[in-house]
């Protein structure tokens, strides 16, 4: 009799560059994000090496039953497949967006993706957040474009905290529960060398300059989080985070109704999901404590909510 | 005269110091204040035309009518707006 156990699966990081690229010209790369399968296939240059570095923790997977986003990353046909290369998105017959330059391939795959996800996961309510998990809860990071937010998500998960998304706070409004979305936590700007400093030893992609959001690259997640990336999460506290340049680390509590705005109007789909939208975003209002945190220095702002953790009843 | 009731299935949960309100006649959510919700509470037990939400209101808070009428003017295009209520054709003349 065999009682050899399951057959473990490579990284996607480990696997020969030319396995991925032989993936990706075929029936695609199969990448599971948590709650959404990712297939990915295409001839866009670069972009294997890319994937290789930002999902480098993810199995690599050349089948599976099911896919929820199909995504092609293509060169286009004529001029422009020489010529100042571009490379288009396509998704189920579609080309949704503008093309960009061939050398921005990642950066149009994950924008991409986000759009598409925004677009279809609608069995849960999307918060715009990031999300970390710490001893079975969560800490839901709502914010606007530009407060921080993906900077200290990914500090964050660079401190013990369990990464489950930088942009997708996935909520299942029947399990009540929070949902990994895993891709790599996409930094811009300034944000990439604070996170350099931070964490030396942390793992970022290339970086891609004169994007539409000016310089970008991607902190990949890290095992931990890929192993348990099907593991949901109960709410926790929600925090808003505002960085403001000079300024101490306050954490002040939110009323209700400030919360339910700041999580309600700024989801991706909670008018799509109407009155299961609106419980759903009660529920959780009711349920976790909310703050508000102002800082500037991140190693500080983390030392704080390490201590609101600890006092969390 | 026209009256006015609560759309049926709209969903009022406390927030703080506000209302949030859902219309599913919209799917539009409002987050309200006492006097709003005072409102919708009163079309909740049955429609009603203007004059008489204005004289109930004034008659639950102890107010008089004219400032009752300031405050429903403030608030209630907001509220129709919003679709969480509607008019339900003209009132039975009384016997």
């Amino acid at each position: 009799m065999n009682h050899a156990g399951p057959t473990p699966v490579s990284t996607l990081g480990a696997i020969p560059i030319a396995a991925v690229l032989a993936a990706l010209r075929g029936r695609g790369l199969w990448i599971e994000l948590g709650a959404a399968v990712l297939r990915v296939q295409g001839d866009a240059p670069g972009l294997v090496a890319q994937l290789q570095s930002v999902y480098r923790c993810h199995p690599f997977l050349t089948q599976s039953g099911w896919a929820d986003l199909h995504v092609r990353i293509e060169r286009p046909h004529g001029l422009r497949r020489w010529l100042r290369p571009q490379v288009v998105f396509e998704s189920d017959g579609r080309v949704p967006f503008e093309p960009f330059p061939a050398d921005t391939a990642l950066p149009l795959l994950e924008w991409g993706t986000n759009w598409l996800i925004g677009q279809r996961l609608n069995h849960l309510l999307l918060l715009h957040s990031g999300v970390v998990e710490r001893g079975g809860r969560t800490m839901v990071l709502p914010a606007m474009p530009g407060s921080g937010k993906s900077t200290l998500t990914a500090a964050l998960s660079l401190s013990g905290w369990r990464l489950l998304s930088d942009e997708f706070g996935a909520f299942d409004p029947v399990e009540r529960m929070f949902r990994a979305v895993l891709k790599p936590v996409a930094l811009k700007n300034a944000s990439i060398e604070v996170i350099r400093r931070f964490a030396p030893e942390a793992h970022l992609g290339p970086e891609f300059p004169k994007t539409r959001k000016g310089t970008v690259a991607h902190l990949a997640a890290d095992e931990e989080a890929v192993r348990r990336r099907h593991e949901s999460a109960a709410p926790g506290a929600i925090v808003l985070p505002r960085w403001q340049a000079g300024s101490p680390t306050r954490l002040e509590p939110l009323a209700p109704q400030s919360v339910f705005g700041a999580i309600a109007f700024n989801a991706f789909n909670y008018k799509v999901l109407g009155a299961v939208g609106f419980d759903a975003v009660v529920h959780l209002v009711r349920t976790c404590p909310a703050y508000q945190l102002i800082y500037s220095d991140l190693a500080d702002a983390i030392a704080r909510l390490d201590e609101l953790w600890a006092r969390l009843p | 005269m026209p009256s006015f009731a609560c759309v049926p299935g709209t969903r009022v949960e406390a927030m703080g110091d506000l209302w949030a309100a859902f219309s599913p006649a919209s799917g539009e959510t409002l987050l309200l204040n006492d006097t709003s919700v005072a409102i919708l509470e009163l079309l909740s037990e049955g429609a009603m035309p203007l004059p008489a939400i204005v004289e109930r209101l004034a008659r639950d808070v102890a107010r008089p009518e004219g400032e009752i009428e300031t405050l429903l003017r403030d608030h209630w295009p907001k509220i129709i707006e919003a679709g969480l209520v509607c008019v339900v054709g003209q009132a039975s003349p009384e016997r």
